[in-house]
């Protein structure tokens, strides 16, 4: 995994880098104004030591405490100066980050709402969402943070160490000799330090990932008594844990005295060299004053250094990570030119169409058809027959790899992708229900349709009276996948959705779930309504759905087998006659069975 | 509960913080012996003076790395411990819990009780201890020193603005955590959209809703930047102020202590030293509001663990099970069995859904709220069982049919015990199921449930996981591992080696210790799984889940079943565990099944007639209570729901062969 990163960082690295500097391009600017603050603030924090260490010379003198005086005015106003530049610097950085990861998280999402359905199928949906999220979110560490400050510290070092040597380069050069002593301990601190991070979040995940699993499998670890067994495995994943922790707190423990004690010798012998000048009055003490502040502070940027590097690091893993995404193109091409008719009134033709989500694996094989407008068409079959295949080709969420799908006669390759899909309504069998109130499911977020559009819609489909029973009536709050309605109001409620945007064409898979009795009726009446005037063409399952069509088409296996009316597909003798014959067997016992189950209900 | 561990523990910080204090009091001297050089200079001390006062401040550096190693050593040690054996007592309390209590409680949140509280807790009892500790006496022997070595005026002036530090750090923290708070909602909130947009990808493609999903996302992200915005405006402000109220500090102590040390009325060393004083107090001062934030938090995590502790396990061993049988022989008898789920509406119909949540959400969505009852009301749980009578004689085998949410694997729950009826509604062998003792019970039925619940480690562990017991188990398996434990490893390809064969290693191991893979073959085998693992390229080694191959969900099953035909039990308990199984491997599992389970009894749950046509007797359940009950023959000719099913599948089946 880790090693994986590394090779991208090589590979890529570099690219990366410059499309993540792309997108300040527009805040050049601003960073370049945050950039020179950050100077002035630097120099304004080297001079302070500066002053106190005149003071302290001033007493030496015996100085008036008008001198004195002056020199904690100057002190004061460096202080307000460094406060005025601190806020605009840190203020104007951070409005440009979060622009900037503005910016990436509408773009990131921006692709992926244009992405084609085949991305996700493939897709799960929480490495979306991550991309989207935590992954830009790291990004901004990158721009807000890690970028300005890194210039910062190089910009302190680089400062301190020349005031260092215009000071006194005996004592400066005795102190940079500490330098390598610094850098490599810290550079060793956080290799170990990486590592025992490493071990602890791997325990930590392997932990958390037990947990889970365990506590929802309870269930089965109370069912089968394996309660102790399971407590002690617990016990030693938590041990596992326990040691890791440990470790790594014994690094810290290490490594933290460590450097303050290396900070003490590199004190210590500041003050030896520098006396020493002292005495030979090659400096005052005052300059030794400003030494000893300016080595406490030199520690600092050095191990901060350290540290954003690796944040660096994984903010590019992050980035490489949304790049992947943004230059995934698994998309339906939107046409050059695309034509854009008037109203399309739904006459439909899939033209020796070969389609397969993969390679050679075909769907459909050479299928040819024709739907009339205002017509109605019920596909018949086995499971992975390839019906539900052709619903989604109509709308192109998929392209075909061979032959041709028209829409009154335009290849649908060529028309307005957003015009051929709004002329399509689509009920779906999994009615997917958006968190908001029941209005906003049915209007979605098409803000032109109006409240009385929505009641009329909800009317005309039956779904009225039931919205209306809610305590909320259509105010009501609904969660994702509808928990609080049963399935036959979800059911209700996406055909008062699919009319409220008025389509010319219906695609639909009729729902196989078990509903009430009374719901299946309203069901029945509104679709029938939902139909009228409406070129259709569903999957169906019952029967007399399928009698009603004006045409039946029977797949087998990604073929067209039969095709013709309820009386021409009888009198062929084929499939679509067993499948009849045996249903009809079925229907009279069905009304049978009502009858019984009322009067057993009772007992 | 929580004082118990500190008592535990009360050592480790006495000697923390008898360390603390002594490191704080070292840590005065260094800026006295600085100062004293400073003055020794100006004095005419030679650099034999120097260097004696260097070798003090060596020492006391010294002393203070060793001192502040260990402060480290016995608090955070001691933090971590309490940490680590809170973690394994709560899982071990959870363990013990039953089923209503998982229902009223979902996963994420349980989780939150290990990851934030166990830390917020452990937060508080180890940096918060140390900071709030280091603080008050730091401030307090800064403060001394600076009164008694330098000046009285001078520090009682120089301390003002660090009043303001302390007033304006808890202020401060409270504000920031207010606008901290708003910007982890909105940030929830965006992923929330993220997450609702790209579930709903589909409706909205067909409705052509891109644009406005993209308008109500940058809606969301633009709420998301300006909640983050604030959060920065504050600190933007905060922290540079502190900057400057320090500064004032040190300003105050410029114009004063300097027309002090003018005035003679003290050294120029001793405001060298003073300097430094005012320095060190800025830290205590932040670390006190931040301790302060820190306990509150811990306090209200220690507050919902103990609420944790706090609740009961429903389902024991009662007085009555003291007597009970040592085994079971699997005649079941119901009496007017009735039950009801008596949780939230949401839930009132959890029946088929066993413990998937959403089964539960959408059982409950199709039954507990249908289209003809108003939803606000005061909800009637509808029983999910009611008045059911039987008996399954020992050696029977029972089918039970219905649809979702009638009841079938309420039954199967109430007969495990996972839920307790009325005395007298279940017996088994003619003793009420509370006068069993509940291992006994749980041990003499095997079950398979309708989630297929595999847990990620091998094949093997996962068949075998009923039988194994932990005497089985070699204690040194549990100690693996620790001998690799050291701090310093030398190259990274060891450490990735570490990681990964730890797991694994410790897995093998596992195995190993149970390595009699004849059982567990064997029920493989009866389950029709055997042919599947040995294809596996590790065969029984192979892990199920994420770090594994992934099988399928008919694989699953039919793993589930070995693992429960493995108990080798009385009573053994199909819930719709043949349902992703194709018809030709389900009638040879069921043929295994019937030499098997000769003279035992067997309840299976099913959809399909074809599973369940050959059992002994045929329950069909409709809400809860017995539609129809007899054989395949005798339910066919009665004509009803049976009947009526087994039309429609063998026309399904036609389907499938035209």
């Amino acid at each position: 995994m880790d090693r994986k990163e590394i090779d991208i960082e090589k590979s890529a690295g570099r690219g990366v880098f410059r499309r993540l500097l792309a997108y300040a391009r527009p805040y050049m600017h601003w960073m370049f104004f945050s950039l020179v603050l950050v100077l002035f603030i630097t120099m304004l924090e080297l001079y302070r030591p500066i002053i106190v260490g005149k003071v302290i010379d001033l007493f030496m003198d015996q100085a008036s405490f008008a001198a004195v005086r002056n020199q904690g005015l100057l002190y004061l106003a460096v202080l307000l100066a460094s406060f005025a530049c601190n806020f605009l610097q840190t203020w104007v950085l951070q409005l440009t980050g979060q622009s900037i990861i503005y910016n990436i998280r509408e773009e990131v999402f921006d692709h992926v709402t244009r992405l084609s359905l085949r991305f996700f199928d493939i897709t799960p949906v929480g490495r979306i969402v991550t991309r989207v999220t935590n992954d830009v979110e790291a990004l901004h560490e990158m721009y807000a943070n890690i970028l300005v400050r890194l210039i910062k510290n190089v910009v302190k070092i680089v400062g301190l160490a020349a005031m260092m040597l215009v000071l006194n380069v005996r004592i400066a050069l005795f102190s940079f000799a500490l330098l390598p002593f610094i850098v490599a301990l810290t550079v060793l601190f956080k290799r170990i330090s990486r590592m025992t991070y490493r071990i602890t979040r791997t325990k930590l995940t392997a932990l958390n990932t037990y947990l889970s699993e365990h506590l929802s499998g309870m269930r089965v670890i109370q069912i089968f008594a394996r309660e102790r067994e399971k407590n002690a495995e617990f016990g030693r994943k938590n041990k596992d844990l326990y040691r890791a922790n440990y470790r790594e707190m014994m690094v810290f423990a290490v490594f933290r005295p460590s450097i303050y004690f290396l900070s003490i010798i590199a004190l210590v012998s500041i003050i030896y060299t520098g006396s020493a000048s002292v005495l030979e009055g090659v400096i005052t003490v005052g300059t030794l004053y400003t030494f000893i502040e300016y080595i406490n502070s030199f520690f600092q940027p050095i191990q901060e250094l350290a540290e954003q590097f690796g944040t660096l690091q994984s903010a590019m893993a992050s980035a490489e990570k949304i790049f992947t995404l943004l230059d995934e193109d698994t998309m339906i091409p939107e046409p050059k030119q695309p034509v854009s008719p008037e109203k399309l009134r739904g006459r439909i033709a899939f033209e020796h169409v070969w389609f397969a989500y993969q390679g050679e694996e075909w769907i459909l094989k050479d299928v040819s058809f024709t739907i009339e407008p205002g017509s109605r068409v019920a596909f018949v079959g086995a499971t992975g027959a390839g019906k539900s295949s052709i619903l989604n080709l109509i709308g192109r969420y998929y392209d075909i790899q061979r032959g041709r799908i028209t829409v009154d006669g335009i290849d649908i390759r060529e028309l307005d992708k957003s015009r051929l899909r709004a002329a399509i309504g689509q009920v779906q069998q999994d009615v997917f229900i958006f968190t908001g109130d029941i209005g906003g499911n049915i209007r979605l977020k098409n803000a032109s349709i109006t409240d009385d559009q929505v009641e009329q819609a909800a009317k005309y489909v039956n779904a009225d009276e039931f919205i209306r029973r809610l305590p909320g009536g259509y105010r009501e709050p609904v969660t994702e996948r509808g928990s609080t309605l049963s399935a036959g109001q979800r059911q209700l409620l996406s055909f008062a959705r699919t009319l409220a945007f008025d389509p010319s064409i219906l695609v639909m898979d009729e729902a196989t779930a078990n509903i009430d009795t009374e719901t299946e009726l309203l069901i029945q009446e509104a679709l029938e309504k939902l139909m009228r005037g409406r070129t259709t063409i569903m999957v169906a399952h019952r029967l007399s759905t399928i009698q009603h069509a004006d045409k039946i088409i029977v797949m087998h296996k990604g073929e067209l087998r039969e095709s013709g009316t309820h009386q021409e597909l009888l009198a062929r003798n084929g499939i679509y006659k067993k499948l009849y014959e045996l249903q009809l067997h079925k229907e009279a016992d069905g009304s049978g069975r009502t009858a019984q189950k009322k009067g057993e209900g009772r007992e | 509960m929580i004082r118990n561990y500190i008592r535990k523990y009360k050592y480790s910080y006495l000697i923390g913080m008898l360390i603390l204090l002594a490191v704080d009091y070292l840590g005065l001297f260094i800026p006295q012996y600085t100062g004293e050089i400073t003055d020794g200079l100006r004095g005419g001390m030679g650099i034999e003076g120097v260097l004696r006062l260097i070798g003090r401040i060596l020492l006391v550096g010294a002393g203070m790395a060793l001192g502040r190693f260990g402060w480290r050593y016995f608090i955070f040690g001691a933090a971590r411990k309490i940490e680590y054996e809170l973690r394994g007592e709560m899982f071990e309390h959870l363990s013990g819990l039953s089923m209503r209590y998982y229902n009223e409680h979902k996963t994420g949140d349980l989780m939150a009780h290990f990851t934030n509280d166990l830390s917020a807790i452990r937060m508080s009892m180890g940096p918060a201890v140390i900071s709030t500790f280091d603080a008050v006496v730091m401030t307090v022997m800064v403060i001394a020193k600076m009164i008694f070595h330098v000046s009285l005026s001078l520090t009682l002036l120089a301390c003002i603005p660090m009043l303001f530090i302390l007033a304006g750090g808890i202020y401060y923290g409270k504000a920031a955590e207010r606008r901290f708070d708003e910007k982890q909602k909105a940030f929830s909130d965006m992923t929330d959209q993220v997450q609702e947009s790209i579930s709903g990808i589909r409706v909205i493609k067909a409705f052509v809703q891109e644009k406005m999903e993209r308008e109500a996302f940058a809606e969301a992200n633009r709420n998301n930047k300006e909640k983050n915005l604030r959060v920065v405006r504050l600190q933007a402000i905060v922290m540079p102020l502190l900057d400057v109220i320090i500064g004032i500090s040190s300003v105050i102590t410029l114009f004063y202590g300097g027309s002090l040390v003018l005035r003679g009325k003290i050294t120029a060393g001793q405001f060298v030293a003073f300097s430094s004083y005012v320095n060190m107090l800025v830290w205590p001062m932040l670390a006190v509001g931040d301790s302060i934030n820190s306990f509150s938090q811990g306090f209200a995590s220690m507050k919902r663990v103990e609420a944790i502790f706090r609740e009961q396990p429903e389902i024991v061993d009662g007085p009555a099970a003291a007597g009970g049988p040592e085994r079971l022989q699997g005649r079941i008898s119901v009496r007017g069995l009735t039950f009801s789920y008596q949780t939230g509406p949401e839930r009132s119909a959890a029946d088929d859904s066993g413990m998937e949540r959403d089964g539960a959400r959408q059982a409950a969505g199709a039954d507990g709220t249908g289209a003809d009852g108003p939803r606000s009301e005061p909800v009637v749980i509808p029983p999910a069982l009611s008045g059911l009578s039987l008996e399954i004689a020992r050696g029977e085998t029972l089918a039970i049919l219905g649809r979702t949410g009638s009841g079938k694997t309420t039954f199967a729950n109430l007969l495990v015990r996972m839920y307790d009826v009325e005395e007298g509604m279940l017996r088994i062998d003619g003793h009420d199921l509370r006068a069993i003792p509940l291992a006994v019970l749980r041990e003499s039925i095997a079950y398979v449930p309708q989630d297929n619940f595999l847990f990620s480690d091998t094949l093997q562990t996962n068949i075998a996981f009923g039988v194994r017991k932990l005497s089985d188990v070699p204690e040194e398996v549990f100690r693996e591992g620790e001998a690799s434990s050291r701090i310093f490893m030398s190259h990274k390809e060891r450490l990735e080696e570490y990681l990964e064969q730890d797991f694994f290693r410790s897995k093998n191991r596992m195995d190993e210790a149970y390595n009699d893979l004849g059982p567990v073959t064997e029920a493989a085998k009866k389950a029709c799984i055997h042919d599947n693992i040995m294809d596996f390229p590790k065969k029984y080694s192979t892990m199920v889940g994420e770090r594994g191959v992934t099988i399928s969900g008919g694989q699953k099953q039919r793993s589930s079943i070995a693992r429960a035909l493995m108990k080798d039990a009385p009573i053994l308990i199909l819930d719709d565990a043949l349902s992703a199984v194709d018809t030709d491997t389900e009638e040879k599992i069921l043929r295994n099944l019937k030499e098997e389970r000769a003279g035992r009894t067997t309840i299976i749950i099913a959809h399909r007639i074809s599973t369940i046509q050959n059992a002994d007797h045929i329950l069909v359940l409709e809400q809860g209570r017995m539609a129809e009950y007899g054989t395949h023959e005798e339910l066919l000719q009665a004509g009803g729901i049976y009947a009526q099913l087994y039309e429609k599948q063998q026309l399904e089946k036609q389907l499938e062969t035209a």
